[in-house]
């Protein structure tokens, strides 16, 4: 039998989900880092549809969360409860023991909530009253936020944020996809997806995608990307009034050197998707906008300046001359 | 003065909301209220608040405005804060609501013109009619001798041909098997179909010199040569000769 690649699961992915290449790139790039994922887009864009299928493609489990502002941290992580027929507490784990766990308009949830899964997402292990609990292997987290309904809304903290390996924003479909979306869901039955790999196929993808080779002068392509990120004086860059605008004016605070970490990873993890042992510069660049779109803290200048976070990310990136 | 002037107040919040209640705006007692415009505008990014007040001075002097308030509990740490704007300090200036004091002063105004007009061109004249005299009054020049003919220049060397760089870049590549020599031939291949530095090889790929089947696999090949691991380089190497042998075949 031949060895399952991951380019057969975003395949199976793509039967099902229409359009949407980059999050599906995004959702299979951070399974292969053992990062997660904060996709940001309108309602109705099949974020939670892709989630559900990475999980039935990989045979794993599959666990939502709707954060709403009167959740706990125990609705998330579990609780005790007291067996009154047993005279004794017994552990009830919460949803996020799951492979793929869909955390739903994230922002929605007060910071303590967030908090605790952040927290889980980080050390993925959670503690419920003296017993610690280790999440499934693999273990991904999938958060959504909504942009257009920010009502009632608590902000992430930058703290939190940067913990996310990548922040895809999710647009609409073009004309043609929508169409086929119509003919695709117009029979009452969708065909569900089929697994394609196992959970071992990715535990193994993902120490391939480790062994990936990057060269020096990558390293430093890295590095000096993500210093431009906080040394972004004198960049000029057009706003959308077609204005000069100076990109250190809408920088408030660069990206931390977890996203120079997060950078070579996606770019280990893309080359391996493309079938290279060795990472390009061509990785590094396609990924750094999902890499640093979310750790970079752009200010309401963005907003008044009439720039894009993504017109000036693009300026920094091409700012720095690839090796 | 008597002349409406506008006062601007912008806050922008990062939520979403209606209305600024808590904005405060200074007592503006000596200046009259003419008018007094809110927007709202909700952004992707927040909301944007704009208070256009237009005020009217009826006296001349120095007028201070205090600074704008906002109170507002800070989301990201629970705290009650209070921002405010820049104070304003204007002047006044002069005016009348006599309309023939106007018409003089324009009257003086026009005279005082007329006088530089008069004392600029008169002055313009004078330098004119002495650079004509001192021109006028200028020794004639001695043509200097020529100078020696200069000795024919050898013609330019003829710019060397894509195959003779590629030719150069195969024996380079052949003589020297590292990285360092690898890097060197894929920065001159670039060179050569005019890539600039800086750009990466899916950029190079888009031009319209690497249209060709071969030239792409050229490309790729010292593309690995550059990046891939040391284990993987004399094989990389092979491969981008082998790309430049089919090329010079």
């Amino acid at each position: 039998m031949s060895e399952k690649r991951p380019s057969q699961l975003v395949d199976a992915l793509a039967q099902t989900i229409v359009g949407q290449r980059e999050v599906l790139d995004g959702l299979l790039l951070a399974l292969l880092c053992n990062g997660h994922v904060l996709l940001e887009g309108p309602p109705g864009l099949a974020k939670t549809l892709a989630c559900r299928s990475l999980a039935a493609a990989l045979e794993g489990e599959f666990k939502r969360i709707q954060f709403t502002p009167d959740l706990l941290p125990s609705d998330i992580v579990g609780t005790r409860v007291f067996n009154q027929s047993e005279a004794a507490f017994a552990t009830v784990l919460g949803p996020i023991f799951a492979n793929v766990v869909l955390a739903d308009e994230i922002n929605r949830a007060p910071a303590k909530v967030q908090s605790a899964l952040l927290e889980a997402m980080q050390e993925r292990q959670v503690t419920i009253g003296p017993q610690t609990h280790s999440l499934p292997d693999p273990f991904v987290v999938m958060a959504t936020m909504n942009p257009l309904d920010s009502e009632g809304t608590y902000a992430l903290p930058v703290a939190q944020m940067d913990r996310f390996l990548m922040k895809v924003n999710v647009g609409y479909p073009t004309p043609e996809e929508e169409l086929q979306i119509l003919d695709r869901f117009a029979v009452a039955d969708t065909q569900p997806v089929r697994a394609v790999a196992s959970l071992e196929d990715v535990k193994r993808w993902r120490a391939d995608a480790h062994a990936v080779h990057i060269d020096e002068k990558l390293k430093r392509y890295i590095v000096d990307l993500v210093a431009k990120t906080r040394h972004a004086r004198g960049i000029s860059l057009r706003s959308e009034r077609g204005q000069t605008v100076d990109a250190g004016d809408l920088i408030d605070y660069g990206a931390s050197p977890r996203a120079t970490l997060a950078l070579a990873n996606l770019a280990r993890a893309r080359a391996f998707m493309d079938g290279r042992d060795f990472a390009l510069p061509d990785d590094v660049r396609a990924i750094a906008p999902h890499a640093l779109r979310h750790r970079i803290g752009f200010n309401y200048r963005v907003t008044t300046e009439a720039v894009s976070p993504e017109r000036a990310i693009e300026a920094l990136v091409a700012e720095v001359a690839a090796p | 003065m008597e002349v409406p002037f506008q006062l601007i107040v912008r806050v922008h919040v990062r939520e979403r909301v209606d209305s600024i209640d808590t904005l405060i705006l200074p007592i503006l007692a000596e200046l009259e209220l003419r008018g007094d415009q809110r927007v709202v505008r909700s952004t992707r990014s927040g909301t944007d608040y704009t208070e256009t007040i237009t005020v009217l001075a009826h006296h001349t002097g120095t007028i201070a405005i205090a600074p704008a308030t906002l109170q507002a509990v800070d989301a990201r740490d629970g705290r009650a804060k209070q921002y405010s704007s820049n104070p304003l300090t204007i002047t006044v200036g002069g005016g009348s609501l006599d309309p023939l004091a106007g018409a003089e002063r324009f009257a003086r105004s026009a005279w005082h013109w007329a006088v530089r007009i008069a004392i600029w061109g008169g002055s313009i004249i004078v330098v004119v009619a002495l650079a004509a005299l001192i021109f006028h009054h200028r020794p004639v020049r001695v043509p200097a001798p020529s100078p020696e003919p200069l000795p024919p220049q050898p013609p330019p060397a003829p710019a060397r041909s894509r195959r003779d760089q590629l030719s150069d870049a195969l024996t380079v590549l052949r003589a020297e098997r590292s990285r360092g020599s690898a890097v060197r031939v894929r920065a001159a291949v670039w060179r050569m179909i005019g890539a600039s530095e800086g750009e990466t090889l899916a950029d190079v790929l888009q031009r319209p010199d690497t249209t060709d089947a071969r030239m792409r696999t050229l490309l790729r090949s010292l593309e690995r040569a550059a990046f891939t691991y040391d284990a993987d380089l004399m094989q990389a190497i092979d491969d981008a000769c082998a790309s430049l042998e089919a090329i010079l075949s």
